[in-house]
């Protein structure tokens, strides 16, 4: 199947992927630097029989989504991090209600209103834990313009697969830049779809969240004859609320073990250049544009280094992270746009403290170049 | 061509992005790889704006010009004329628009500055000031020589409206003749 070849934009590509998903519905509010996607996807969507309403706040964008999603159909919101903390208390409705949602974040510098225009990574430990209350979520980190639109895609497919919300992690610099990016092919998308689980027999006998300790809830559309509750308190097999202790204590457990339990599943990573590499540089995002640079640069002046970079960033990989740590000691460098967020990851599957390897963090909305990576990398790693 | 980076600064609101976004696509079509990336501020109309064009046979992976790497900066306010010219490198291109930039005595020993009054191009002889995108287009490509302007012109006028193509053309040969005239009379002294 041949591949598509366009010159776009991040934000635009994550749009256009959601229409080729198989998206109906976008409900959202303009913030940059995400407000592209709400653009073209107010343009397309219309075009395949969807809708892309403009709610009145960020809180709404949600529920218009969450509720569109309930009726049965693909669903999209998108934002930046002002927006996410907003959105957070629906966030954890859908979590608990098991409504399978894709959440775009084009992160901008923070805390609060930040730096607008700028970059930055700083959403990742929100992504992780957006929400009170304990919930496992699934964060997708790009790292190319490419990957802007096939992460969406698998998010959408995540979604569905586990019934609840998919965060795909962009930040400004990915999805502002504008440049060329090859595609997978529509029909191999298309064939790639994989929609939520229906149940098919009498509706007298169905109950939804009565499903094995690994498994997602089975949650059919409304309006078609399946009745069932959705609710934000715990609930039991039929989604009325309970407060039995056995009962909400299953379900606390199945929400985390339907993901723990298929990590193979929704883990991804890339390793660049590491065969025969003796440092490891870790980056994620657009990040690791530079970072590649940086490798490469070195590369050609014969220091042997490669790149891991993970693209689903949580659940994150700790077995393949672990593996690296005890090849590569403490010659690592880890970049990344914030004050070491995931790095709280590396040193949790590593065991290694962050002052035993090379970190190098920038918070100020800027990007970190290649030059400045290679020049610390002089300094404090080789 | 290995590769050619520019730079195109301005404030918000100048139209610059578009420029960048028609270099990078003509590249693409030639074959090769463009990168547009512009920076600006949360200011919706005056902040300073940058947008960097990145032109090159191989794949280009970081989408910011690094500093000191630019051939030409084109610069049309002096707010980021100031704020961006050390990305140029020593004695790179730098061209401005004399009627809102003023270089000091060093930058005109460091860099070769062209003076091309690209807004009052746009707005008195083009007869519409949007047209100072497609000025600056001119000027930079007239100054690198990194496409055929045909190919340009063309990949220009896919992306403006029908309505003003003939201004738009008009602004590309506008943008040339000043281009080949201030190459001709040489950067400041």
């Amino acid at each position: 199947m041949s591949k598509r070849e366009v010159i776009s934009s991040g934000n635009d590509l994550a749009a256009r992927a959601a229409v080729d998903a198989g998206c109906k519905f976008f409900g959202g509010y303009p913030i940059t630097p995400s407000s592209e996607i709400m653009h073209t996807i107010s343009d397309l969507l219309p075009k395949v029989g969807g809708a892309c309403m403009q709610m009145e706040d960020e809180i709404a964008g949600i529920c218009s989504a969450i509720g569109a999603s309930m009726s049965g159909v693909r669903a999209m919101t998108a934002t930046s991090g002002p927006g996410i903390s907003l959105k957070a208390e629906n966030i954890g409705l859908a979590q608990i209600a098991e409504v399978p949602l894709v959440i775009v974040n084009v992160m901008r510098g923070g805390p609060s209103t930040g730096l607008p225009t700028r970059v930055q990574q700083g959403d990742v430990l929100q992504a992780k834990n957006p929400t009170h209350g304990d919930v496992k979520t699934i964060v997708l980190c790009p790292g190319s313009l490419a990957e802007c639109y096939t992460e969406t895609v698998r998010a959408f497919n995540l979604a569905d697969r586990f019934m609840q919300p998919v965060f795909v992690l962009l930040d400004e610099t990915l999805g502002h830049m504008h440049a060329k990016a090859e595609l997978p092919s529509l029909q191999e998308v298309e064939e790639g779809i994989k929609l939520r689980r229906q149940f098919v027999g009498d509706p007298a006998d169905y109950r939804p969240y009565d499903v094995p300790d690994d498994e997602p809830a089975i949650l059919n559309p409304m309006f078609k004859g399946y009745r069932y509750h959705y609710t934000g308190l715990h609930h039991g097999p039929t989604g009325f609320p309970t407060e039995d202790a056995e009962v909400c204590d299953r379900l606390i457990k199945r929400l985390f073990n339907k993901v723990d339990a298929h990590v193979d599943e929704i883990e991804s990573y890339e390793e660049y250049l590491l065969d025969d590499a003796e440092y490891l540089v870790v980056a994620y995002g657009s990040t690791s544009l530079a970072a590649r640079e940086a490798v490469n640069r070195l590369r050609e002046e014969g220091v042997k280094i490669g790149m891991f970079r993970p693209i689903t960033l949580f659940p994150s990989p700790d077995a393949k992270m672990k593996e690296l740590q005890e090849r590569f000691g403490n010659k690592v460098y880890m970049a990344e746009l914030n004050m070491g967020q995931y790095v709280e990851a590396f040193e949790r599957a590593t065991g290694m403290h962050r002052d035993e390897f090379v970190t190098h963090f920038k918070a100020n909305g800027r990007p970190i170049s290649p030059a400045d990576m290679v020049a610390k990398i002089k300094e404090e790693l080789l | 061509m290995s590769r050619i980076i520019m730079r195109f600064t301005g404030v918000g609101g100048q139209g610059v992005l578009l420029a960048g976004e028609i270099f990078a696509a003509a590249k693409i079509k030639q074959g090769g790889y463009g990168v547009k990336t512009a920076t600006y501020t949360s200011q919706v109309r005056g902040g300073p704006t940058v947008v960097d064009i990145q032109l090159s046979d191989e794949p280009v992976l970081y989408p910011y010009a690094n500093d000191g790497e630019v051939d030409l900066m084109l610069s049309v306010a002096q707010v980021s004329y100031d704020q961006f010219k050390k990305g140029v490198k020593d004695g790179g291109d730098i061209i401005i628009d004399p009627n809102l930039v003023t270089p000091s005595e060093e930058d005109k020993k460091r860099w070769r500055i062209y003076e091309i009054p690209v807004i009052t191009i746009a707005k008195e002889e083009v007869g519409n000031v949007i047209t100072q995108s497609v000025v600056a287009l001119a000027a930079a490509n007239t100054f690198t020589r990194a496409l055929d302007d045909d190919l340009l012109i063309e990949t220009m006028l896919s992306k403006v409206p029908p309505k003003v193509h003939e201004a738009n053309k008009k602004a590309y040969e506008l943008g040339r003749k000043y281009a080949l005239e201030a190459l001709e009379k040489g950067p400041l002294k």
